[in-house]
């Protein structure tokens, strides 16, 4: 062990296999996967994310959403992702196809959010869970975001965009209102976007329990 | 740091050539890194400070939500990554510097020479530190876990980087010839992969990304080889350098350490991938990631039996020696960490704990219960060597040593028994007997309340290690502050002849 | 999807651990590993022995008689 060159072999030929076997081959088998390109309406999935939502993808990644919300469903049989309604079927790799950057995420200290825009939560629940989750979610330890509203004068009629149905506490005073930012509009449109529901030929749910789903 | 010196010794020893070229006395060496690994020193606590004030935060706000909910620069998403950042690139990193350079240095026996390219070094990697949190801050994280800082911050921390490892090749070529010590076969390891990880993920993720699903396997792969294949060997390097040489005795069996090194860089490599079991990657590259994690008890075991045995006998010894305690617990928990974490890439395992709070203990237990308690335990032993100073005070050092060792242990118990149960509500269901089946805890929101007394524990145990952190540099200031113990140059040695304690044999 | 890029890892690890084995063969031929175990004491020197304990509590040393 008293040769320096050979130790270093040793140390750069390890690191080169994992690399090799992790990366690369990787790279080069599921990173050449590409859209699916759907016979019936010849529709390319998984859809590229209209602009206002790929903003809004921009204002997650400042917010840190990642670090409480993963994008990324289990299979069937493996944890009960689907039995809460975050996916019918597991996330393959063609999902994320269409992402220049991924956001997988490791921790659910909050609920998966790959499929949210498929739930039934429109975007004035969105709103309000972002001015206060206390809002619509009491208890939840998800943080409060008041600073992607505006409280501004009405000024003639008010905004078609300005909250309404807010409790007391976060009502806004007589002839004030308040309004989302576009980063808030952003945010929700992204929100809103995020469904993967096409079946790909490889996507079939597997299920452990044997059988149909 | 005279080579002329007249008491200059040139030992032969049994084992080793004829050391016809000279030899430096430890102390010389020890002075002459004095000025770059003291300012890594000084960075690393400046950082440690930073990070813990961050953690606070963090920790406060995940059962306190609204805990200064209104400043977007502090929200949870931003204070959290800033904590991550600051605690791994500021306060470990520069620790890591600190130790490996100061080790390397002894090792090479020799003095060493161009210490100008360690200051630049320590410069440039602490500006690109601070430019990168307060980028998080201001929201231009790259949102790659463990990669987070902006890209105008990064080619600071590449050209540090740079310095430091033409360094250590310079030293490692110049040194005594006779055998490689164990530690340095894990620094060199660890300087060498560290760049390379770090390069390889800049490249694939941030200026030239690759496609989709290949994205979270660059990311895991390096962001575990932080931990396995940087930190990790260069605590165990300290501990293979400090243990010993507290107590007077060497490594009992020395074969089993190069054991332990070879099966560490083999599957160590490939453990990376099981941060991503159950997601959208290829059964066979988790597969594998999951038996190079159990394979890793091979290393793991290996190692802890290496330690056990050289404290063997000795453990009275842990009432006198700070640095001790420290490598001990260190030890202790990186066999127990390490050992959890092959636990918890078994797919049935992973099945509840992933996505828990269980992942965040389990990345404490081994990033503070090990590594920094390893980092503590070698600085109380440096720093008189460098600085020619005495602690001043035993009772800060015990108040260190126990804030942080019951700060981190709650910490750790609590978080795991809270991620446990949050890990086991989210997957639970129940079959009735139509087959149907349902969930146990259908409300998410039930299992957020079940998991707040482990938060607010969590809370409880960070004040506990911020009062330890805070004793900690107080101390440190406070030893800068006494006048040096011996006037002149010459440096203080710290086991003079008359001070062998009366219960050793 | 061709079977080229696993082809080519399996080929890899393969080589590597033919290469780690002969690592280990060519180590023990050429007496790497003699007198192996006398490496655990390149730690100490004379200023730093064996046989002594090199940390202590500050105060609890007792100061050396002038």
């Amino acid at each position: 062990m008293n040769k320096g060159p050979l130790l270093f072999l040793g140390i750069f030929l390890t690191l080169a296999f994992s690399w090799t076997g992790i990366v690369l081959t990787n790279h080069l088998t599921v990173g050449q996967i590409g859209t699916y390109i759907d016979a019936e309406t010849g529709t390319a999935f998984p859809q590229a994310v209209p602009g206002l939502a790929q903003q809004g993808k921009r204002v997650y990644q400042e917010l840190g959403c990642l670090y409480c919300h993963t994008q990324q469903v289990r299979r069937p049989g493996f944890g009960a992702d689907d039995l809460r309604g975050w996916g019918e079927r597991q996330s393959v790799p063609r999902d994320y196809v269409q992402q220049e950057r991924l956001l997988l995420g490791t921790m659910r200290t909050g609920p998966d959010l790959m499929n949210v825009g498929a739930r039934p939560l429109n975007a004035e629940w969105h709103y309000k869970h972002l001015l206060d989750p206390q809002i619509t979610s009491p208890g939840s330890n998800m943080a409060p975001f008041p600073f992607l509203f505006e409280m501004r004068k009405i000024v003639g009629q008010p905004s078609p965009k300005a909250l309404q149905g807010l409790p007391p506490q976060y009502a806004p005073p007589a002839g004030f209102e308040l309004v989302p930012t576009h980063r808030a509009e952003a945010l929700v449109a992204y929100l809103l976007s995020l469904k993967h529901e096409f079946d790909y030929p490889e996507s079939i749910p597997v299920n452990t329990s044997g059988g149909k789903k | 740091m005279s080579s002329a010196d007249p008491s200059f010794v040139a030992s032969l020893k049994p084992g080793t050539p004829e050391a016809t070229a000279e030899r430096a006395l430890l102390s010389e060496i020890d002075v002459s890194t004095r000025r770059p690994v003291f300012f890594f020193l000084c960075a690393a606590l400046v950082w440690l400070l930073v990070g813990t004030g961050f953690a606070l935060i963090a920790s406060i706000k995940l059962h306190n939500p609204a805990f200064l909910g209104q400043a977007e620069w502090l929200t949870f998403g931003n204070v959290r990554t800033a904590h991550l950042n600051s605690v791994v690139y500021g306060w470990a990193t520069n620790a890591a510097f600190a130790v490996a350079l100061w080790i390397m240095a002894r090792l090479s026996r020799t003095q060493v020479r161009h210490l100008g390219i360690l200051d630049v070094a320590g410069f440039f990697w602490n500006l690109g530190v601070a430019i990168g949190i307060v980028g998080i801050l201001r929201g231009d994280s790259t949102s790659i876990e463990w990669l987070e800082f902006p890209a105008y911050a990064t080619p600071l921390l590449f050209v540090a980087y740079a310095l430091i490892g033409i360094w250590a090749i310079i030293a490692f070529r110049f040194r005594q010839p006779g055998h490689v010590y164990v530690s340095q076969w894990y620094l060199l390891a660890a300087l060498f992969w560290f760049p390379w990880l770090y390069s390889i993920a800049q490249l694939m993720l941030v200026f030239a990304p690759v496609r989709g699903a290949v994205q979270p396997l660059v990311n895991w792969w390096f962001a575990h080889n932080v931990l396995g294949l940087w930190f990790t060997p260069i605590g165990l390097a300290a501990i293979y350098y400090f243990l010993p040489k507290v107590l007077g005795k060497p490594i009992h069996s020395y074969y089993l350490s190069a054991l332990g090194f070879w099966s560490l860089a083999l599957f160590y490599n490939w453990a990376g991938v099981h941060h991503l079991i159950g997601g959208p990657i290829p059964a066979w590259v988790l597969s594998a990631g999951i038996v190079a994690s159990l394979l890793m008890i091979i290393p793991v075991v290996t190692t802890g039996i290496n330690h056990h045995l050289t404290m063997f006998g000795s453990f009275g010894r842990l009432k006198d020696s700070p640095t001790l305690r420290f490598m001990v617990f260190g030890g202790m928990s990186y066999t127990l960490v390490s050992l959890i974490g092959s636990a918890m890439a078994v797919r049935s395992f992973n099945e509840i704990a992933h996505f828990t709070h269980f992942t965040v203990a389990h990345a404490h237990h081994g990033l503070y219960a090990f590594f920094t308690m390893v980092m503590f335990g070698s600085i109380y032993y440096m720093m008189p060597r460098l600085t020619g100073r005495e602690w001043p005070s035993a009772p800060l050092i015990s108040a260190h040593f126990w804030f942080c060792a019951v700060g981190i242990t709650i910490y750790v118990v609590g978080l795991k028994i809270g991620g446990l149960i949050q890990g086991w509500e989210m997957v639970a269901t129940t079959t009735s007997e139509a087959g149907e089946v349902a969930l146990r805890v259908p409300l998410f929101l039930d299992i957020v309340k079940h998991t707040l007394p482990y938060l607010v524990s969590r809370s409880l145990a960070g004040m506990m290690i911020t009062i330890g952190h805070l004793a900690f540099a107080v101390h440190f200031v406070w030893m800068l502050l006494q006048p040096r113990a011996v006037a002149g140059a010459q440096p203080v040695r710290l086991s003079p002849d008359a001070a062998l304690p009366a219960s050793r044999a | 999807m061709g079977y080229g890029a696993y082809t080519f890892v399996v080929v890899m690890a393969v080589a590597v651990m033919a290469s780690a084995v002969y690592a280990l063969y060519w180590a023990v031929k050429t007496g790497q590993f003699r007198q192996f175990e006398k490496g655990a004491t390149e730690i100490f020197t004379a200023e730093e022995p064996e046989g002594q304990p090199t940390d202590f509590f500050p105060q609890k040393r007792k100061k050396p008689t002038a």
